[in-house]
């Protein structure tokens, strides 16, 4: 608890969050903190030379909080962020989701973990190619245990409100590189995950069109309560963190918050921000 | 649009142990759309199951021909040629000079009209002396010609080099569709997918092809041999078709087909289950 409360009021003060808290109040199960990692480590044997992808990074991140992990190519972040979705297990330290450590989870568990509480965004978006936009969408709410009926209600929901509305069935060769984003990001959402684990979504896409992916995922943060947690090396995209962690050759050097952040807001959207 | 719902209850704790994650028509459903979906893929790895098939049915159906063939042929030929002696005696008797009329309008090098019935009293000749040949063929070669050492040995090596490229054909196509979705199943492990519900679907998509291309297969391997048998001993086969001897090539074959299918896409499906995800999306082809 001492740490925890360290942690806290070290890296998360101050950040206006009040739906969040107020969903944390309700439920005492869930805590204010939504991921919180403790000196991760991540070590890669790469022909008889140890890489330090990972050196002790410790990071906590508040429900309902946007945080951008800025770093240069090769510093750590994709490590990182796959550490803290469950998809590999770090060599030292721990991460906790919703306060649960979870290298304790088994596979089912962990597997639970990723249906329901991750929404998992990819730079090369990662949808999967013989399904339709659809079927991409309502994919891991089957898994989820929905009803088709149910399932293909709401995935057609999501798709009209990240504007895929007459895309529906068209597969992913058929959609231009943002457009397969948005529908990655309306799966993302499929399970109303707790926190979005965005690993460079917009390295594949233009200037424009990456800006409106940014943008969009800052409206569905507060839309749909959800944490985004958004890796980039690109400065332009940070415009809607709320807070920016900057890594370096696997340790975290600084962090930012919004209002210190010394970014230009410009028109994102044709709107000025 | 309608907000969802923020679910505050949802927690790891107390989560409800599903064996089955999907129901089983969603699964069948996802197989099916893979491989209608990939055609020219699935077809390129069923036709590898398909030429695997059709030459060990092949290999195993021709044989049990000949043995059926040079059995029971020789007898049955027999009464064949009584009978076309008895159509030859019926030319010969509504015309004695027909054979020396036909010998000498085919020595004749002017090439003058044959009648009907002369066109026809040729065919029956050429007919009985084939049939006759293929009898005395029969009848020199016999069970020792498949049975002596060095054919006996050499129909086993083609057996065993049958199995070997059915083998090798099979289990090279199951681990290429498999290993040539690894980030596929990476990703569909990062939206929760179990690890059994991937061997699952690997499972039921070898399976469809496993049937489709051990089915066409086996015809395409019992057309050849049929053919080749019509070739070899004439249309006397048809009626010679050893039945018992095909239904048990058949049965072997497709259990085999099947068994080698799935097993072939068990293994690296299983592996590419049980990897990390980022291990499968990182994992190149
Ligand atoms: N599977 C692996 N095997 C060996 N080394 C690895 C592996 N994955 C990552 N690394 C190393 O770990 C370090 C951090 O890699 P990581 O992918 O996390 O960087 P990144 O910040 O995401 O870079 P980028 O911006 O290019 O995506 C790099 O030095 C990389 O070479
Ligand atoms: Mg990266």
């Amino acid at each position: 608890m001492e740490e925890k409360k360290k942690t806290d009021s070290v890296e998360t003060a101050g950040i206006p969050s009040s739906s969040a808290a107020a969903a944390a109040e309700e439920n005492p199960l869930l805590s204010e903190l939504v991921v919180r990692a403790v000196g991760v480590k991540k070590l890669y044997e790469l022909g008889g030379e140890t890489v330090h992808a990972l050196r002790g990074v410790d990071l906590s991140v508040k429900r309902g909080e946007y945080v951008s992990i800025m770093g240069p190519s090769g510093s750590g972040k994709s490590t990182l962020f796959n550490m803290i979705g469950g998809l590999d297990k770090p060599d030292e330290g721990q991460v906790f989701i919703d306060e649960v450590d979870i290298a304790a989870l088994d596979t089912f568990e962990l597997a639970w973990l990723r249906c329901h509480k991750i929404g998992y965004i990819f730079q090369t978006f990662n949808l999967i190619p013989v399904a339709s936009a659809l079927e991409n969408v309502m994919m891991p709410m089957l898994f989820a245990g929905m009803t088709q009926a149910d399932a293909q209600d709401k995935a057609a929901e999501i798709l009209k409100r990240v504007g895929l509305g007459q895309r529906l069935l068209n597969k992913p060769s058929q959609l231009s590189g943002g457009q397969q984003q948005r529908v990655a990001c309306a799966r993302a959402l499929a399970n109303d995950p707790a926190i979005i684990l965005a690993d460079e979504p917009t390295g594949n896409l233009d200037l424009k069109t990456g800006e409106e992916i940014i943008h969009m995922l800052e409206e569905l943060k507060s839309e749909f309560f959800v944490t985004v947690i958004s890796a980039t090396h690109d400065h332009k995209m940070l415009a809607a963190s709320d807070r920016v962690v900057y890594l370096t050759d696997g340790s975290i050097t600084d962090i930012k918050r919004r209002e210190d952040l010394d970014i230009t807001f410009g028109t994102i959207g044709g709107q000025t921000h | 649009m309608a907000k969802y719902e923020y679910q505050s209850g949802k927690t790891i704790h107390g989560i409800q142990r599903r064996r089955r994650q999907l129901p089983i028509h969603h699964t069948l459903h996802i197989a099916w759309q893979n491989i209608r979906v990939r055609l020219g893929r699935s077809l390129l790895v069923t036709s590898g199951i398909i030429l695997a098939l059709a030459f060990l049915t092949y290999i195993r159906g021709s044989d049990i021909l000949a043995r059926n063939v040079v059995t029971q042929g020789p007898p049955v030929l027999g009464e064949r040629i009584e009978e076309l002696e008895a159509q030859r005696q019926a030319f010969l008797a509504a015309d004695p000079q027909i054979a020396s009329k036909l010998k000498a309008k085919n020595a004749d090098e002017d090439h003058p009209p044959k009648t009907a019935e002369e066109n026809q009293f040729e065919a029956l000749q050429k007919k009985m002396r084939r049939t006759q040949q293929i009898r005395a063929g029969l009848e020199s070669e016999g069970l020792t010609g498949l049975d002596d050492k060095d054919a006996r040995i050499q129909t086993r090596w083609m057996l065993s080099l049958a199995m070997l490229v059915s083998f090798v054909g099979i289990l090279n196509a199951m681990l290429l569709s498999v290993t040539e979705r690894y980030a596929e199943i990476g990703t569909m492990k990062c939206l929760g997918a179990l690890d059994s519900l991937i061997v699952e679907l690997f499972l039921i998509e070898s399976f469809f092809q496993g049937v489709l291309g051990t089915t066409a297969g086996i015809v395409i391997g019992l057309a050849l041999t049929l053919i080749e048998g019509q070739a070899r001993y004439g249309s006397v086969v048809w009626t010679l078709i050893p039945y018992g001897g095909f239904l048990s090539t058949i049965l072997i074959c497709f259990t085999a087909g099947i068994v080698l299918t799935i097993g072939g896409a068990l293994y690296p499906g299983y592996r590419a289950a049980k990897m990390r995800p980022v291990e499968a999306m990182r994992a190149e082809v």
